[in-house]
């Protein structure tokens, strides 16, 4: 496939990150438990104009309501 | 001397440990220091589990340091190879460090570090290059002295080993973000051993200068791969840099918490003396006050 119109939506690492969920989720039952640890992320960030900061926003906001 | 200014203050007034109103001062002083090597005993054990449980997360954090530089020392193999041609005016400052304290200087000496290099002369940067930090420690530090370069900000890493979901996450939010920059330049602290750190910078090439630089034009490259690869590449550098300054902070946790503790050790003897001497000032005073009012008799 040499068009591929992922890049339309998202960056590289989105696609690499949406990629490792997948095989993540089709391993075996004891190597997934190992494998979801490297994967989780409870990453927040803020943007700032002139020295404010905005709100705090989950980078995930539907998985940190798990 | 403040055991022989007590001591005096001990043996003028007689029986400190009586509860008369007029030795209430007395009796303060020794229930004092009483609570006081209470608490200091306290936080010295506080301190020591502290420092227990730095040390177990500084040998997982070390191991995963180790494999965790190999990102960063393939990403700098392909930026040696493909040097850019002039240098960047305008750089993005990421600056690493975490959201918990009590771990020595480790958040103001990359912050120092950053404000050194926004005001270095030699290598001259925009003095409004967009800074975005990692750590609600270096955050406030930073948004006091360069609050208006703060372009974004990130917490909630550190917790645990940081992991590669976290870096991807960041250059995700970077890469989409509209801050305009010629190259990136991380701060870090940078692991020399398991008592020392310093503060260093990492440069990352940017897409354009990757794309004009000698090495890159002499292959045909498709631009979108490029940008891939420029993308990941920030990736790579944030992660290494991430679990090199999460193992610093262990580090600096540990020992900060081992000071700590040998001081917390160190008050505890002397107000031990203290309350000793005090208690038989106070037992001699009695003594002397039954033996002359026996001798009275």
């Amino acid at each position: 496939m040499s068009s591929a119109t992922w890049r339309n939506f998202f960056t590289y690492n989105k696609y690499a990150q949406i990629t490792a969920r997948a095989v993540r989720q089709s391993l075996k039952e004891s190597e997934r438990v190992v494998a979801e640890k490297r994967g989780t992320t409870a990453l927040k960030y803020q943007q700032w104009e002139n020295g404010v900061g905005g709100p705090q926003v989950f980078l995930n906001s539907e998985e940190d309501k798990k | 001397m403040l055991a022989r200014r007590s001591l005096a203050r001990i043996a003028t007034q007689p029986s400190p440990l009586g509860a008369a109103p007029k030795n209430a001062r007395n009796m303060a002083t020794l229930r004092e220091i009483e609570l006081r090597l209470k608490s200091v005993k306290n936080i010295e054990k506080i301190t020591k589990s502290m420092k227990m449980i730095a040390s177990t997360k500084l040998a997982k954090a070390q191991r995963a340091m180790q494999s965790g530089k190999q990102y960063g020392l393939a990403n700098s193999e392909i930026f040696q190879h493909a040097p850019s041609e002039t240098p960047a005016k305008r750089k993005l400052f990421i600056v690493v460090s975490s959201d918990k304290g009590l771990c020595g200087g480790i958040h103001s000496s990359v912050t120092k570090a950053t404000r050194r290099a926004i005001a270095n002369t030699e290598k001259p940067v925009e003095s409004d290059s967009p800074i975005m930090v990692i750590g609600d420690k270096s955050k406030v530090q930073l948004s006091r002295v360069l609050g208006k370069n703060l372009a974004m900000s990130f917490n909630q890493i550190g917790r645990d080993i940081p992991t590669f979901a976290d870096a991807a996450g960041v250059a995700d939010l970077i890469v989409k973000s509209d801050a305009k920059y010629d190259g990136i330049s991380i701060v870090y602290n940078k692991f020399i051993s398991a008592v020392s750190y310093e503060p260093d910078i990492v440069e990352v090439v940017g897409e354009n200068a990757l794309k004009e630089s000698a090495g890159f034009r002499a292959y045909e490259m498709e631009d979108d791969v490029t940008k891939d690869l420029a993308e990941f590449s920030l990736a790579n550098a944030i992660y290494a840099a991430l679990v090199e300054a999460h193992a610093c902070e262990q580090s600096a946790r540990r020992n900060a918490m081992d000071n700590a503790s040998k001081n917390a050790k160190d008050m505890i003897d002397r107000l031990t003396m203290q309350y000793n001497r005090g208690r038989q000032a106070a037992i001699t005073n009695e003594l002397v006050d039954i033996i002359t009012g026996a001798s009275a008799l």
